[in-house]
């Protein structure tokens, strides 16, 4: 019997890739008007780089889809020089700026070409986060900076939830419908772990009601965010069993009027690159001054 | 014929090949960056380098 090839027995190979590209190729028709979850993202982004007085000459807009945030960092005058990548020529064909395609797992920028990378919506489609994250600090000059949003934490996850309920129940078996994502928690570490200074992490929760749950799913359909999982189900759903999921969303996400909700939330990462001048922890047992005289107390030894 | 759109230099000074970080030679007869570490030539589609892998075409397969 011949072995599979490597890449089909890889652990850490969680989305098809080329399917990711696919889906986003596939939404450049239909993105404009389903791109509220990106544009919230992009302006949360920008709100945040308007809270740093500084001006970033050289950006870099990393997943851009069709450019909702590039065009915010240009109008905003965040930015002078903004270059736009994504993963699929069509969608960002329509971004502003230098647009080129481009892996974010794969990026093709030499060594300190940005003083910012911001991205809204694409890095949980990404296998290798930790990997992504050392690219994007190399692509930064020192002391660059590097704030991306993407979907964690409990995004959908009463969609997983019903798809688990009803697939299991009518079928005797449950695919993979939901992606796995990135705990608030670990966060903010795995900045730290690729190198990042004054990591911060945070998380907003987005709500959006939809009048069901088949209307969820052509809605991330036509956002290009389909399940792209390497371990998905290739065999369609049958009829009775998305009628299932459907019922069992509605009874378990309700919204008023009939209509269902779906949860997305979104982790923010902020890091910079390292560089000069920029604050640092001073080292355990350097303090010159006892904490109690300052505090007024007595220190007591713990027992 | 319209004009070939062209890849701004801009694109050019920054962009690296995606494998071997190695620089890049621009092809403007055949619209491409070619990556001779990596044996690879990236398309440049109306005027949008598309630095993808699966894209690629190899230098060493005739065409």
């Amino acid at each position: 019997m011949k072995a599979p090839p490597a890449a089909d027995i890889d652990p850490m190979l969680v989305f098809d890739r080329r399917l990711v590209g696919r889906h986003r190729q596939r939404a450049a028709a239909s993105l404009d008007r389903h791109a509220y979850l990106f544009e919230a993202m992009a302006e949360a982004i920008v709100e945040r780089l308007g809270d740093i007085a500084r001006r970033f000459p050289r950006s870099l807009d990393l997943g851009a889809h069709q450019g909702g945030l590039g065009r915010r960092l240009l109008a905003g005058g965040t930015t002078d020089f903004l270059t736009s990548c994504d993963l699929a020529p069509g969608l960002v064909a329509a971004a502003p700026g230098l647009r080129l395609a481009a892996d974010e797992e794969w990026l093709p920028f030499k060594d300190g070409s940005f003083d910012l990378v911001a991205s809204a919506g694409s890095l949980h489609w990404v296998n290798d986060l930790p990997g992504a994250l050392i690219q994007i600090r190399d692509a930064l000059a020192p002391d660059g900076l590097f704030v991306g949003a993407l979907l964690g934490g409990a995004t959908l996850a009463g969609l997983r939830q019903s798809f688990l309920e009803a697939e299991g129940r009518l079928e005797g078996r449950a695919g993979l419908h939901v992606s796995p994502f990135l705990d608030l928690r670990d966060a903010a570490g795995l900045l730290q772990r690729t190198g990042f200074a004054m990591p911060v992490a945070d998380l907003e929760t987005i709500t959006v009601s939809y009048p069901d749950a088949l209307t969820l799913m052509r809605e991330l359909r036509a956002m290009g965010e389909s399940n792209a999982l390497r371990g998905r189900r290739r065999v369609p759903l049958a009829p009775a069993t998305l009628a299932a999921v459907a019922a069992d969303y509605a009874a378990r996400c309700p919204a008023p009027d009939g209509r269902v909700y779906a949860r997305f939330d979104v982790v923010t990462l902020t890091g910079w690159a390292p560089g000069p001048g920029q604050p640092v922890p001073k080292r355990p047992g350097s303090a010159t001054a006892r904490l109690a005289d300052a505090l007024g107390t007595v220190e007591r030894p713990l027992t | 014929m319209p004009p070939t759109p062209v890849v701004d230099p801009r694109l050019l000074e920054i962009l690296v090949c995606p494998v071997t970080r190695q620089t890049l030679r621009y092809d403007p007869q055949t619209q491409e960056l070619i990556s001779d570490a990596a044996r690879l030539a990236f398309p440049i589609r109306d005027g949008i380098p598309i630095m993808l892998v699966e894209e690629a075409r190899n230098l060493d397969t005739p065409a």
